[in-house]
């Protein structure tokens, strides 16, 4: 690609004067041919372990080539003599002159077809062209004297990303992109204009837009419905759904417009949004990577996996059986098993209650850590396929691209999508050990019987075959064994002599009536007690009727255990509702049982189905399909003793006596919680979301509403005209003994960083750094400074600014 | 002296290993002791005049045997003590545990089946407060001993529940009890007749046959999974002293009035005592009490 053509643009995009000049067309039309989302079926390109080489070779060429261009264009201007990269900077600085509104030093009429990126270097004397302006380009770039080259680097590369996007925007046809082209446009513009990192605000919302992200839903797929293949075809399934997850990261989503027609009113709002949020942080960053970028399969979930899911996999299958060939023998395997994948993934895309899209599935740890190692030893050697495989997606931004300019991004590339704070297995497994060491040498036991799990007894004589459980019921259809006959009629007596209120007339018919069921606990080959149940399969409910154990086996835990059962029987036979009338004798166990009060299911599904009592409770529970309930009791049980063994042995680990915090004494008010000696040791991080115990009365629970007030709260303080002393870091160099005073430093740029990062999430953290970048400058300088009187008066400003918005105390 | 936590637990551990290591020399003597016995078979078929000596040895070895299972059973006993004197102790700390109904139920019928077991020796009576021997008229029951009380429920209605000692109120001869039953009224005082304190020990159906209550004797036996005594005719008495009572309790829902056969531990059986409701309820004339 050395021998692409020599990046003259210089358009001057603000009044609009292309020059026309030839080679930059071409260059921006190749720019634009990528940025431009091409609407061509790209896409599906490798990331690395799973050797499926991406779309088809020549558009990925393109874009590939598009990428390589823009790479070799910036490093081209980075590589310009010093002169020239601060002429190309002037162009987009607003001028310094006092009163100026100049935004840009515009070359002299006779030079306007020299392109600064070639040989062209304007003197630092020559006037501005914009005729309000005409003050020098020096006066232009005045604030840029002692900048680094890297943010230099930085700032150009910006300009390079908003010249292309503007020649994108230009080009592109369909209404919808070419706004968010001149949005993304005018904010890279505004960015450089005020040397700011750009950060997309507003309501468009923050990455990532849903929960779980698809990549966690589809490799929860993997594991619901293909755990129990063996170690390779589990391997393979693993690799399907990564070109899967591949592909739609390098989809290019079909436009709003094109869609219309096919989705309903508000499928096809959600999909303008989705669409929008797609190219603002995942298409357009990918070209312009002075935006930040996101993998479109870590930060949409099924929403717009929904929308677009039927014409993606349509196209993802032809790919796949175009590209068969080119297939080395041991993958083509992924080929075979692509449509099944896709197949199931659609069949839980579309089921309302699928597991995978629940945000509290989770494989489990093994599978998770697995996962991560295949993962790990497959990047390790070079991936096959080639060159093309080479450049994966989260390799992207190595491709002739200086590393220091994306510092951020490595952090971004996973940031949700797996678990990383989970603790190493072998912790795990150490706590799981000591568990079960320290069951058999308990002892408490020897003192007191431990209080064991209501069901634990009753588990361990199931096990030992001293009781059975058995669903039964009367049959006219079929001949009913002996045995059922006579359990039937135990559980009828059971039932009698423990519900005396029921005649007994009413239970004998309803114990042999053919549409009931009774699960029976049999002891000794005698029914001691039972629940009578009746399924409506077309209702999704069962109705429970009769429900009792024998007097002297009460209080056993059999209930509970009955119960459990009957739950599971359920679910396997997919029932996820059980109703029952409770007299007022039966709430409590009921209650025990999960039941509620609180019906959730809406009237009609079981009104004139379920048999109603007068003056008994309707009670409803509600079954979750993964969790056995058998098993429940028992693992919930297990896994708050790891837990307590955990704690126990971290508390080991970390127990340690601090000398206290001085800094209060020195008369530091407050100080950031991180700031606490030991606190980051033991894993405190500061929070990303907001306090589950955020007062809601104090605090707005709407982070992003509270973002936003802040944001508008700090741009105002910043250009009040006493802010001049906090608007940056105050350094060594220009104070040399501040940092000897001053151990907790605060500056509203700081505060500006820590606000786009998400810091602020409540208000008094935002509150507590401000009130610090005070009471720092009040405790350095003494009263009668200029920088006092301008903390006291910022101050004073500040709180004016908060009450506004209702954010202050008083 | 206050019994620690840790102390009792030390204790248990400690007696729970002399048990064991008295389990294996009763092993060892019972198998020399049955040696012994088929020698002195053997010889006595043979005529043999030496049965004298073999006879006194083996006889040796048997009462050492004896002393050894009942040392052994002396230990039982001795953790039993300190459990319930630790029990006692935590409770009058005031660190009282919830303990689920369940475990509840587990815990009275457990400390039913460790109930100290007296074995008589030849010729001896079964002493008072074993089996169905009652106490004595002037006997009044420990702290921490299990009663059966006849008090009055939250429904104000009377009935012969499950209770523990807490004192004896000598002036006003009375007992302070507390109800097994954490989710009842808990204190009762009750005048001494309303108290009868339930059995020591367990009888040996084996050798004491005399300290139980014969077939169809009218009692009170607690209820299972209840805290509560009520009336009942034993059916069948156990033959083994792990074995339980089984008794046909009062029922009307049943047709002849008493329900299906329930086992009960000894411990929970005890003499019936006529109160006024139960009084019209023409109890038979087989009543012991």
């Amino acid at each position: 690609m050395s021998g692409g053509p020599s990046v003259t643009l210089k358009s001057q995009p603000i009044d609009g004067s292309n020059s026309g000049n030839a080679a930059a067309q071409q260059q921006q039309q190749s720019a634009n041919g990528a940025a431009s989302s091409a609407n061509q079926g790209q896409g599906g390109n490798t990331n690395g372990s799973a050797g499926v080489s991406g779309g088809a070779p020549a558009q990925e060429g393109t874009r590939q080539n598009s990428l390589q261009r823009i790479q070799q264009r910036k490093q081209k201007v980075f590589n310009l003599p010093l002169p020239q990269k601060v002429a190309k900077l002037s162009m987009y600085s607003a001028c310094q002159a006092e009163g100026c509104r100049c935004t840009g030093w515009k070359t002299p009429q006779e030079n306007r077809h020299r392109d600064v990126e070639s040989s062209y270097c304007p003197e630092f004397n020559e006037e501005c062209r914009n005729s309000s302006c005409r003050h020098s380009l020096r006066t232009h770039i005045a604030h840029l004297d002692n900048i680094t080259s890297s943010s230099m680097d930085e700032l150009l590369g910006a300009i390079i990303d908003m010249e292309n996007l503007f020649m994108s925007m230009q080009r592109v046809e369909d209404e919808d992109t070419k706004k968010v082209y001149l949005y993304l446009f005018r904010l890279l513009r505004q960015c450089v204009l005020t040397r700011q990192q750009a950060v997309i605000r507003g309501p468009l919302g923050d990455p990532p837009f849903e929960s779980p992200c698809i990549t966690k839903a589809v490799l929860s797929l993997v594991f619901y419905k293909y755990q129990h293949l063996n170690p390779t075809e589990l391997q393979t399934m693993t690799e399907v759904a990564k070109t899967f997850l591949n592909f739609l990261n390098h989809y290019n989503f079909e436009s709003p417009s094109t869609r219309r027609g096919e989705l309903a009113h508000e499928d096809a709002s959600n999909y303008k949004i989705n669409y929008t949020r797609w190219l603002v942080f995942c298409h357009v960053p990918a070209f312009c990577n002075s935006l930040r970028q996101f993998e479109t399969s870590l930060v949409f979930g099924r929403t717009l996996l929904r929308t677009v899911f039927q014409y993606m996999s349509q196209q993802l299958k032809k790919k796949c059986i175009s590209e068969r060939d080119r297939f080395p023998e041991d993958k083509r395997s992924i080929i075979t098993q692509m449509p099944k994948f896709l197949e199931a993934l659609r069949a839980e895309l579309l089921k309302d209650d699928s597991p995978i899209w629940d945000p509290n599935y989770r494989p489990p740890n093994s599978f998770v850590i697995q996962q991560r190692k295949r993962n790990q030893e497959a990047a390790a050697p070079p991936a096959p396929g080639g060159g093309a495989a080479a450049i994966g997606s989260n390799k992207r931004s190595s491709v002739g691209e200086p590393l220091h300019k994306r510092p951020k991004k490595e952090t971004l590339e996973r940031p949700i999508s797996e678990n990383l704070d989970d603790l190493p297995t072998d912790v795990v497994m150490r706590a799981m050990k000591s568990v079960s060491e320290s069951k058999t040498t308990n002892k408490s036991e020897i003192l007191f019987p431990v209080n064991v799990s209501r069901d634990e007894n009753v588990k361990a004589e199931e096990q030992k075959r001293a009781i059975e459980f058995h669903v039964v019921g009367n049959s006219l259809t079929k001949p009913v064994d002996k045995q059922t006959i006579l359990w039937l009629f135990g559980l009828q007596l059971v039932f009698a002599y423990q519900l005396p209120e029921m005649p007994r007339e009413y239970i004998s018919q309803l114990v042999f009536d053919t549409k009931h069921k009774t699960l029976a606990l049999i002891k000794e080959s005698q029914p001691i007690g039972g629940i009578c149940f009746r399924p409506f399969p077309s209702q999704g409910f069962t109705e429970i009727v009769f429900c009792a154990v024998t007097m002297a086996e009460q209080v056993k835990g059999y209930g509970t255990h009955l119960m459990n059962h009957l739950k599971d029987y359920s679910i396997q036979r997919g029932i996820k509702h059980l109703l029952t009338f409770a007299d007022c004798d039966a709430i409590g166990y009921f209650k025990k049982q999960g039941f509620s009060k609180d019906i959730k299911l809406a009237r009609p599904v079981y009104a004139g189905y379920i048999k109603e009592y007068d003056s008994a409770t309707l009670m409803h529970c509600e079954l979750h399909p993964t969790i056995v309930n058998t098993q429940f009791i028992a693992v919930i049980r297990n896994q708050s003793e790891i837990l307590k063994e955990l704690i126990a042995q971290r508390h080991n680990e970390v127990q340690k006596v601090r000398a206290g915090l001085t800094c209060f004494k020195e008369g530091v008010r407050s100080i950031p919680v991180e700031s606490i000696p030991g606190l980051m040791e033991i894993g405190w991080k500061p929070q990303m979301r907001p306090a589950r115990s955020a007062r809601p009365l104090e605090e707005s629970s709407d982070p992003e509403k509270l973002a936003t007030s802040f944001a508008s709260v700090l741009q105002s303080v910043r250009q009040h005209t006493t802010a001049w002393p906090f608007l940056r870091p105050v350094t060594a160099a220009e104070v040399p003994d501040y940092y000897d005073h001053i151990k907790y430093p605060m500056d509203l740029k700081t505060m500006g960083e820590r606000l786009k990062k998400g810091y602020y999430q409540t208000r008094r953290l935002f509150m507590a750094d401000m009130a610090r970048i005070f009471s720092n400058c009040r405790f350095y300088n003494s009263p009668e400074t200029e920088y006092y009187r301008c903390a006291n008066s910022l101050e004073r400003y500040f709180q004016t600014k908060m009450r506004e918005l209702g954010l202050w105390d008083k | 002296m206050p019994l620690t936590a840790e102390s009792a637990a030390q204790q248990i551990q400690d007696r729970l290993k002399d048990i064991q290591q008295q389990i294996h020399i009763v092993d060892e003597e019972r198998r020399r002791a049955e040696n012994s016995i088929s020698t002195l078979v053997r010889s006595l078929q043979t005529n043999n005049a030496k049965v004298k000596p073999l006879l006194k040895a083996s006889m040796l070895e048997t009462s050492q045997e004896e002393a050894t299972i009942r040392a052994a059973l002396a230990k039982i006993h001795e953790i039993r003590s300190i459990r319930n004197e630790r029990r006692i102790q935590a409770r009058n700390a005031g660190n009282k545990e919830a303990i689920r109904r369940g475990a509840l139920m587990k815990m009275v019928q457990l400390s039913a089946q460790t109930l100290p077991l007296f074995v008589s020796k030849p010729g001896e009576r079964a002493p008072a407060l074993c089996g169905a021997i009652p106490a004595e008229g002037n006997y009044v029951a420990k702290v921490g001993d299990n009663v059966a009380a006849l008090a009055k429920g939250i429904d104000e209605e009377e009935n012969w529940i499950l209770a523990e000692v807490v004192q004896f109120l000598h002036r006003q001869n009375k007992y302070d009890v507390i109800d097994i039953d954490e989710e009842q009224k808990d204190r009762h005082v009750l005048s001494k007749r309303k108290v009868i304190p339930l059995p020591l020990m367990r009888a040996n159906p084996e050798t004491d046959g005399h300290a139980l209550f014969p077939k169809d004797t009218v009692v009170m036996a607690l209820y299972p999974q209840t805290t509560c005594f009520y009336k009942a005719i034993v059916h069948r008495l156990p033959a083994t002293a792990t074995e339980e009572y089984d008794v046909l309790f009062e029922d009307s829902s049943y047709m002849n009035g008493y329900a299906e056969p329930l086992p009960v531990a000894q411990r929970y059986v005890i003499a019936y005592r006529p109160t006024k409701k139960g009084a019209g309820s023409g109890s038979g004339n087989l009543s012991s009490a």
